[in-house]
């Protein structure tokens, strides 16, 4: 193999990849880019066996082949070099020889045949999803994901298509982040559920967050998840296991509403929880007529206690929550006005924002009671 | 005159009665205890054999009249109790007056006695029960009995005796612990080649223990001393409207005193872990005696500080009033019991459990590195002190990484191996040096970990008494292995098992937050359905209220099947399944009656434990720094609930000596 590629096409791809590259692996070739060179174009492929990342850019392809570089040394080199072109020549016994201007390394890399064969992303069965969506509802359900797995949760959130509308739902057992947005056209799925493992979900956040591509390309085999996003393929071993009954848990019957400005009672909630137990953080939630209280108090720290004014008009209710829980949403529904709705201090409260820009979707969340 | 009668015959029916003699040990047992009844100041003990030739006992006591000399090897005939209810009230060691016959029927013997009052003394002399001769004699004031052939005359029991070195630390066992309960008296043991124990008589039970186990055991031990008044305690109290008339009928018949329990002794850091309870002794008394329920005390009172299968060094002296401890349990006299059983339990338990808590020892490197059962063979019963096992040392679990470090670096400092020692079989050592007046034992016998020289070994700084915990002025440096937490103050190089340190704070604020009934408990999303097994059901019923008071909401979901609502907030809701599986299996394999507390207790150790950072989690320093503040702040900062320790300290002078600096 030998090829000149551009250091900014180089080091932009190299920086895409970075999430999947393993760093305390034991499986040594984990730690190793693969690199291939056909078509004017350089591969650059790495997987941590979970996720495996393919990408390409644009190179002066002068003899075809295919050689493994360790991923982190080269990225923390080709960051230093000038920019330019760089040329990268595989050399005999797995060396390679990079060089850029004056600059000329040699590095040792493992033999190609070690490296794990990326699954082939499915030419049937693929569906187009905006990129917007898919981003906006990432970020407004990972952070519910639990990172433990068990029975009764699992480490990922569930996406569901429809013809017209697509979903995502995560939880940890103890509060639930939920999403749609209707008047979408999938018109090849009737009912798809597919679970995307929280690291998936990361990864794809990243990748959502540095492309301009407008859609995601999305299939699925037996075994694997494939999103393509421009020239990038995300490829996620499936979770197996059964997402909970999410549905039953929606509350229907919440009578007692309030509407709050977010930023004021997130920084309610944040002056407030200074006060409240380190680990679980809790604070209670008074709702009266005047608006809501949100106080707490702890043996070893004191007690403290923050009003917002708001128009209230059922009767009074005092909710204990985990003040961490109610803080992930409020960051997460990002500005505008916040609607809190629930019946009494042992069923579920839920959150859910009010009239901002992003009304095509129906974002909600609920969050279980504390008993303090 | 006579002091001996031979008991009635149905006083003696009432004697718990059976074997006296089963080892050259218990032989000598019964001759210390007359001695010491005798009222002597001055006891020496001679062997030879292990005892199977020659067991000798001279002691400067009250000694017998030629009568009392002869009367003494009569069955049921003792000077110390007449009536059926003397019984109620031993004041003295011996009472069955079965000793000496026993012991002559079984061996030559050689009695020479001189009592204080008598112009002359005597000397008898048996052999198998029969009296070979009786004669007059000029002897020193006391008693002198030389006991030969021990079973020459039951070959059968002859061949059950274990080998001679073996029979010999059990004798020495008998004398230590007698030693050890009279300070104010001379105690000598010696075999034919050997001076075993020297000790004159000393001023205080820790220099006794100075004296016979050395510095060393001597350091690892706290005092603890407690008493407390028997008034009316255990007994029902009377309802307050019927609590005038009693006071005034007590006036009437004048009130008797109670009397009241005292308590004093000695007990290890949590440190000092023995792999049986053979470095246990608890005296009634002035008795040695095992018993189950002060036993079961002390484990009490070192739960959640030291690992359950590990048992502390203790020495214990129990006093009550004579009625409050029946003796005529046993033959052996070796058991007791207490009129008051769980008032007994109760204050052993709470006095031990408060010398600990008070004391905060912290595990030293070292220390730690031989205390650890498994990283020390030494300890093990039987295993020979070998001075290249010391550095062995098996590191890791959680990590999953387990390496058999032979040379741990800290070791740096050599030990001079015990060089001059007899390797006994089990674990009893004699110096071969009879020129040192005190042997030193080994692991078994008590106390001290390991066969260790005083003079190399670095004295631990003394904890300053002073209020700021030293804990809290640790600065951590950073993480080994994203589970260990290394920190330095003044005082050197600490080492802090995150998980552990973690779980001891979490662990007394659930205990705290269940006693002021102010748990804070999670709501889970969708209950949690488990299913039980029959005997997981029934330990849930009997833990099921104390699970409530923990934050949990728990519901039964038809049969064998139950559902979960609430949980402990600390909890993340994928820790709960495995931790009620946990505690419900727990409870299932435990045969001994858990009193709720005990429940409460392991329930939040359990707790503390699935919620507690794990190891191999990189914490920011801002988080450790957090960690070792809250560490500080609890009371037993120094072993998690399940007995683990959470801290290892380095000492600077431990360095320097490392570096050979000093
Ligand atoms: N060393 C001694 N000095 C003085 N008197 C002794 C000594 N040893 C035994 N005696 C006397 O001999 C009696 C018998 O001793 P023996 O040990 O057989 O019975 P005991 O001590 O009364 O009861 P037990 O069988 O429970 O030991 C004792 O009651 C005591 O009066
Ligand atoms: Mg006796």
């Amino acid at each position: 193999m030998e090829i000149t590629v551009s250091k900014f096409d180089l080091l932009k791809e190299l920086t895409a990849t970075q999430g999947v590259v393993e760093r305390k692996t034991t499986i040594p070739i984990l730690s190793h880019f693969l690199f291939e060179a056909a078509d004017d174009k350089l591969s650059i492929t790495a997987t941590d066996l979970d996720l495996g990342l393919r990408t390409s850019c644009p190179a002066k392809v002068k003899k075809e082949g295919a050689c493994t570089i360790p991923a982190r040394k080269l990225y923390d080199y080709v960051k230093l070099l000038p920019d330019g072109d760089i040329s990268i020549k595989a050399l005999e016994n797995h060396w390679v020889n990079i060089r850029s201007g004056r600059s000329n390394t040699k590095m040792v890399g493992m033999a190609r045949s070690n490296f794990p064969a990326l699954p082939v992303f499915p030419t049937a069965g693929v569906i187009k999803i905006p990129a917007a969506v898919l981003r906006t509802m990432i970020a407004k359900t990972i952070f519910a994901i639990s990172s433990e797995e068990s029975r009764y949760t699992l480490n990922g959130a569930l996406m569901v298509l429809k013809p017209e509308s697509i979903t995502m739902v995560a939880t940890d057992g103890h509060r639930l982040a939920h999403i749609e947005k209707a008047h979408e056209a999938f018109p090849d799925v009737s009912d798809m559920r597919t679970l995307v493992p929280k690291k998936a979900m990361a990864e794809l956040n990243t990748l959502l967050n540095s492309t301009e591509a407008d859609v995601v390309e999305f299939a699925k085999d037996e075994s694997t998840l494939f999103f393509r996003i421009g020239g990038r393929v995300l490829t996620s071993r499936q979770l197996t296991g059964q997402f909970p009954n999410f549905e039953a848990v929606l509350p229907r019957d919440n009578n007692k509403f309030v509407t709050v400005r977010c930023e004021d009672i997130s920084s309610a909630i944040q002056r407030v929880a200074q006060f409240a137990d380190e680990r679980s953080g809790a604070i209670k939630l008074k709702l009266d007529k005047g608006g809501i209280t949100v106080s707490s108090s702890s043996a070893e720290t004191g007690e403290s206690e923050d009003q917002i004014e708001a128009t209230y008009a059922a009767d009074p209710v005092v909710i204990g929550f985990n003040s961490q829980y109610l803080l992930d949403f409020l960051k997460a529904a990002t500005g505008g006005e916040v609607r809190f709705e629930f019946k009494d201090a042992q069923s579920a409260g839920q959150l859910r924002p009010e009239g901002n820009g992003d009304a095509e979707f129906k974002y909600r969340y609920i969050v279980m009671p504390m008993r303090i | 005159m006579g002091r001996i009668h031979v008991l009635s015959e149905n006083v003696a029916n009432k004697i718990a009665a059976g074997e006296v003699v089963e080892r050259p040990a218990s032989v000598v047992k019964e001759l210390l205890e007359n001695s010491l009844d005798a009222g002597a100041r001055r006891i020496r003990i001679n062997v030879e054999g292990g005892g199977r030739k020659l067991i000798q006992i001279i002691d400067d006591g009250c000694g017998m009249s030629r009568d009392d000399a002869l009367l003494a090897f009569e069955r049921h005939a003792t000077s110390k109790i007449r009536t059926a209810e003397d019984l109620l009230n031993v004041g003295t060691l011996g009472f069955r007056g079965e000793a000496l016959p026993s012991i002559a029927s079984v061996s030559r013997l050689r009695l020479e006695t001189h009592a204080t009052e008598e112009a002359s003394g005597s000397v008898v002399e048996i052999a198998g029960g029969k009296i070979v001769r009786v004669e007059e004699a000029g002897l020193p004031f006391g008693t002198s009995i030389a006991v030969r052939d021990l079973f020459f005359n039951i070959p059968a029991r002859r061949k059950f005796l274990k080998a001679e070195s073996t029979e010999l630390s059990h004798i020495a066992s008998v004398v230590t612990n007698y030693a050890l309960a009279h300070p104010e008296m001379h105690f000598e043991l010696h075999s034919a080649v050997n001076a075993i124990i020297v000790a004159p008589p000393v001023a205080s039970h820790s220099e006794r223990i100075y004296q016979i186990v050395g510095k060393e055991t001597l350091d690892a031990l706290l005092p603890i001393a407690a008493q407390i008044a028997l008034d009316r305690t255990g007994l029902p109290q009377p309802p307050p409207w019927s609590r005038k008339y009693e006071d005034e009928e007590e006036e009437d018949t004048g009130p008797t005193d109670p009397g009241e329990l005292r308590l004093h002794g000695f007990v290890s850091k949590p440190e000092v872990q023995k792999l049986n309870r053979n470095s246990i002794f608890v005296f009634v008394n002035g008795r040695l005696v095992r018993d189950r329920l002060v036993q079961h005390a002390i484990t009490e009172a070192y739960r959640n500080i030291i690992p359950p299968t590990v048992f502390p060094v203790v020495l214990l002296f129990l006093e009550m009033p004579t009625a409050e401890v029946d003796v005529n349990v046993h033959p052996s006299k070796t058991e007791v019991r207490f009129r008051q059983q769980s008032f007994l339990h109760n204050f052993v338990r709470d006095s031990i459990r408060a010398a600990l808590m008070k004391a905060r020892p912290i595990p030293q490197f070292v220390a730690e590195m031989r205390a650890n059962p498994t990283a020390s063979p030494s300890l093990t019963p039987g295993a020979k002190m070998k001075s290249d096992e010391r550095a062995e040392t098996t590191v890791v679990d959680e990590l999953g990484v387990t390496q058999a470090n032979q040379e741990f670096a800290l070791h740096a400092q050599s030990i001079p191996a015990f060089t001059q020692s007899l390797g006994f079989q089990d674990g009893f050592s004699v110096e071969a040096n009879a020129a040192i007046p005190v042997a030193r034992f080994g692991p078994q016998t008590f106390g001290s970990h390991v066969a260790e020289d005083n003079c190399s070994t670095p004295i631990p700084e003394e904890l300053a008494p002073d209020d700021t915990p030293v804990l809290a002025t640790l600065k951590p440096l950073g993480q080994v292995r994203d589970s260990f937490i290394l920190a330095v103050n003044h005082e050197g190089l600490w080492i802090i098992d995150q998980h552990v340190a973690h779980e001891r704070v979490l662990f007394e604020r659930v205990l705290r937050q269940r006693q002021t009934e102010k748990v804070e408990a999670q709501r889970l999303l969708m209950p949690l359905v488990i299913e039980l097994t029959p005997s997981q059901q029934a330990a849930y019923i009997e833990i099921s209220d104390e699970l409530v008071r923990n934050g949990f909401e728990v519901e039964p979901f038809g049969t064998r099947t139950i559902a979960i609502k609430t949980a402990p907030a600390a909890l993340e809701s994928t820790q709960i399944e495995h931790l009620v599986h946990e505690l419900l299996e727990e409870f299932d394999r435990e045969e001994q009656l858990l009193n709720m507390e005990m429940i409460g207790v392991r329930i939040a150790a359990s707790i503390a434990c699935h919620a507690a950072i794990k190891v191999n989690t990189p914490l920011e320093s801002s988080k450790m720094e957090w960690l070792l503040k809250e560490l500080a702040k609890t009371q037993s900062p120094m072993s998690c609930p399940h007995g683990r320790p959470v801290v290892l300290r380095y000492s600077l002078k431990d360095i320097q000596k490392a570096f050979k600096r000093i």
